[in-house]
């Protein structure tokens, strides 16, 4: 049954990915987890940039909302954490609704202006929150407290970041490969044609921007216990422009090639800085364009193109 | 309304600023008819057709299909409920595979909810099993080739126009319109057209088309309707209307069997 | 309230300023369609130049005339904007690539670009001398530094001379034809490539010169571009896409905006930081076209 075989795959990578938790040192599982997180954050966007075709800059600011509202609700508020955090995601999923509502009707990349101005306001709301965000210095000193009794430490955590990353993956390619999916690609590549075809774009369009911003909430409020410090710094507009360097130099479409994109654009200033320091934004400036001139699917298309080439 | 119509329009106008486009249009469409929509360029054909279709709303007059006003109605609620539509120049989803393309064409069919998705509940799992091999059906029926997962955007016109019919179908509509579907075909494609549409039809699919190619219309369409300067200024069987006067000076110059009416053409 | 005049002139200067950039994104974006958001960075390269050629601070620490400064500017930006388009831009739209390729390419542009800002000049600001000294002048009521009439004086005159531009010279009028309707400009002879080309050049000329004109008051660091770059756009949607008056007009009001709000709102300062963001949505949404409105094909 092709299903089963699917499901052994699926759990095999997850065992293989937490197996590495465990095997992995203090630094290298520091750079693991934020390597997980990176992959969860590219996942989202290239659906939402990618396959819906919607050019946001919003992304990081709904996984700052996230990590924040997770944040005060279970440590400044006091709630218990289970309802920190529905209460965290809600909060993204309402916020992201009222943005989309607005923020889908405009076209091309006025719709990333105006996402863009959404993440800077979000910026200076949390630079100027006071006490209760902790300002421009962030809040620190809080720990993940025991869920259902356990106290999620060490390997622990990163084994759950390596199921946030297969729940989104999951997610995601079960919408993209339904009507649904269907229907927000539709709209990309023609949105008068889907319109015809009786795809509610609006109603589509609102549902991509919710859903992904949501699942950028739920990657925010994991980061908030890797390092048990969040600022605003890690929100701002450069982390935004890496996320889309790396869908655009993965494969901008494809699941695969957001995790590839993520995977290389994450690591390659680790082996790069020894050898050009700074400059490895160059490379991945030099990247980018290489890639929207000549190779338009990215890496992902590349593997793609050479599995085809050897069926034949 | 007459007993038995599919879709009637009634007193149909259409303004743009000071232009008038259309002016009281009275149009009747019976299920399984195919009715063929012709006129000089300008007549008011096109803005007729997406008058229907449900790209602008009209000044005055009402159009109803199965009973229900249309008018004014989003694009996509017209689709739902059983009117589809080709395009004049072919609008594939480029990013998407032939059968994907077509799957669009089924959307409002398409009864599964997010959850059922996202659970892969077996109502979700059927539908799209069925869904796709309706698609494969309809890839047969209109005559595209057979390697279904193929880059769209290197599809040769001729099959690119079939693209468009088959998705309209995919809808399983109860009336299509299809806007200059011969436009470019070779003959033996045109021949192809023909006997799909005619096919279509006896299956009790209404089909309203505009075509400039009389060859391929006087044999096919049940119906005629000429407009000019957008009204109506004819209607009747193709045989009646090949006859008509009136039409033929509207078309000014040669018997209107000839390919005259024919853009490109010299 | 006594030093409104004063906080006239500064809005003035930094509206100024703001407007120079949206004109620069103008002369882009309307024959070529592409928001060139690279243009901060362009901004900097043209301060970063001034601190090169003006004062010892940067290589080749030449502490030359001013005159050198402006002509090493337009003269290097120019061709860095030639450049730019002829080997990101041109092949995509031959392409026919649609128009947010070569608005992603040019994001890849502008990282290029900061980065290699950085590690020419490395990280800290740099400041580069007002070519009319430290001396306040007064016009009237109106006091403010040197710099600031320069810049509003500048300002102007660019203004007046793409104005002119655009109305009065045939080349002019071709920007104004292909901006309208591409297709039917390249049919009556118009050469599209070269238009683009002289588009890329003149914006990043005249963003080159903002950068240049600014760095006295504000010192040239690798950072300014993207501030810049969304001020700059946020002016040009106020101020309508359309019109070049619409980017003077857009910059001055968010200057103003942005100074006298948070000089008398009853609001922490910071907040007032959000000012050109709530700005650029409000104007995104009511008036997609601006306050001016663009010439309409017909």
């Amino acid at each position: 049954m092709p299903g089963a075989s699917r499901v052994l795959a699926w759990l095999a990578a997850i065992v293989a990915a937490s197996a590495l938790a465990f095997w992995l040192g203090g630094y290298a599982t520091d750079v693991y987890r934020k390597m997980l997180i990176w992959i969860a954050l590219a996942l989202s966007y290239n659906f939402l940039f990618g396959i819906a075709g919607q050019v946001a800059f919003s992304h990081f600011a709904f996984a700052g909302v996230g990590a924040y509202a997770v944040v005060i609700l279970a440590h400044k508020i006091g709630l218990p954490f289970g309802i920190a955090f529905i209460g965290a995601l809600a909060l993204c999923a309402l916020l992201a609704y009222i943005v989309a509502l607005p923020a889908t009707r405009l076209e091309g990349f006025y719709l990333a202006l105006a996402t863009l101005a959404f993440s800077q306001l979000v910026l200076v709301v949390i630079d100027e929150g006071g006490s209760l965000t902790g300002g421009t210095g962030g809040i620190a000193n809080y720990r993940l407290p025991p869920v259902l009794g356990f106290a999620i430490r060490g390997p622990w955590y990163t084994v759950l970041l390596v199921l946030l990353v297969a729940l989104t993956l999951w997610t995601l390619v079960r919408l993209d490969h339904s009507a649904f999916g269907r229907a927000c690609r539709a709209i990309r590549d023609n949105a008068v044609a889907a319109a015809a075809m009786g795809v509610d774009v609006r109603r589509v369009k609102v549902l991509a921007f919710t859903l992904t911003s949501t699942l950028a909430g739920l990657a925010g409020i994991a980061y908030a216990y890797v390092d048990n410090v969040i600022n605003p710094s890690v929100f701002g507009l450069e982390n935004i422009f890496l996320l889309l360097f790396m869908i655009i130099i993965g494969g901008s479409g494809s699941h695969l090639g957001a995790i590839i994109g993520a995977i290389v654009v994450y690591l390659a200033p680790f082996l790069l800085e020894p050898i050009v320091g700074h400059g490895f934004l160059v490379v991945f400036g030099v990247l980018v364009v290489l890639t929207i001139l000549f190779q338009p699917a990215g890496l992902a298309g590349l593997l793609t193109w050479r599995a085809a080439r050897q069926a034949t | 309304m007459i007993g038995g119509a599919l879709m009637a329009v009634s007193g149909l106008t259409k303004r743009f600023g000071g232009l008038t486009a259309v002016e009281g249009l009275e149009l009747e469409l019976l299920p399984g008819e195919i009715l063929a929509l012709i006129g000089p360029n300008g007549a008011g054909k096109t803005t007729t057709f997406n008058l229907i279709a449900g790209v602008f709303s009209p000044s005055a007059g009402s159009i109803t299909l199965g009973g229900v006003r249309i008018d004014g109605m989003p694009v996509h609620q017209i689709a739902a409920l059983g009117l589809m539509r080709t395009f004049q120049h072919n609008m594939p989803f480029a990013g998407m595979s032939l059968t994907d393309n077509i799957l669009v064409g089924r959307h409002t069919r398409l009864r599964a909810s997010l959850l059922d998705i996202l659970l892969g509940r077996r109502r979700f799992r059927e539908e799209e099993a069925a869904a796709r091999r309706r698609a494969a059906e309809l890839v047969a029926l209109v005559g595209l080739r057979e390697e279904v997962d193929r880059d769209v955007s290197a599809l040769p016109f001729g099959e690119g126009r079939l693209l468009e019919l088959a998705r309209a179908l995919a809808g399983e509509p109860r009336i299509v319109l299809l806007d200059e579907p011969a436009a470019g075909l070779t003959q033996p494609e045109m021949a192809r057209l023909a006997a799909t549409i005619r096919d279509i039809a006896a299956r009790g699919i209404a089909v309203l088309l505009i075509e400039h190619d009389m060859h391929f219309l006087l044999p096919l369409a049940h119906r005629v309707v000429v407009l000019n300067f957008g009204r109506k200024i004819a209607e009747g069987t193709p045989e009646q209307i090949a006859c008509n006067a009136e039409v033929i000076e509207a078309y000014l110059g040669g018997a209107v069997g000839s390919a005259a009416g024919r853009p490109g053409h010299a | 309230m006594e030093d409104l005049p004063e906080l006239i002139v500064s809005a003035t200067a930094s509206g100024c300023i703001y407007a120079l950039v949206a004109l620069a994104y103008l002369l882009i974006l309307r024959p070529t369609s592409v928001i060139n958001f690279a243009i901060g960075e362009w901004a900097a390269t043209g301060a970063f130049i001034g601190v090169a050629v003006l004062t010892p601070l940067a290589w080749p620490r030449l502490e030359g005339p001013y005159w050198l400064a402006l002509v090493a500017v337009l003269v290097i930006l120019g061709l860095l904007g030639w450049l730019v388009e002829v080997v990101t831009v041109r092949p995509l739209i031959r392409r026919g690539a649609g128009i947010t390729s070569p608005i992603l390419a040019l994001l890849g542009v502008l990282v290029i670009f900061r980065e290699s800002l950085t590690m020419l000049f490395g990280a800290d600001p740099l400041p580069s001398p007002p070519p009319f000294g430290f001396k306040r002048v007064a016009l009237g009521p109106f006091a403010g530094a040197s710099q600031q009439f320069l810049i509003i004086g500048a300002t102007f005159a660019v203004f007046v001379a793409v104005w002119l531009f655009f109305e009065r010279t045939v080349w002019g009028r071709a920007f104004e034809a292909v901006a309208l309707n591409r297709r039917a400009a390249a049919l009556i002879g118009i050469n599209l490539r070269r238009v683009t080309a002289l588009a890329f050049a003149a914006g990043a000329m005249v963003a080159g010169l903002a950068g240049l004109l600014m760095t006295p008051l504000t010192s040239a660091h690798y950072m300014m571009g993207l501030p810049l770059a969304i001020q700059g756009f946020t002016a040009l949607v106020i101020g309508g896409v359309g019109r070049v008056e619409g980017a003077l007009l857009g910059g001055l009001l968010l200057a103003f905006v942005e100074q006298l709000g948070a000089r008398y709102l009853p609001i922490p300062s910071g907040l007032t930081l959000g000012f050109p963001f709530v700005l650029l949505i409000v104007f995104l949404f009511l008036r997609p076209g601006g306050l001016i409105a663009p010439r309409e094909a017909c």
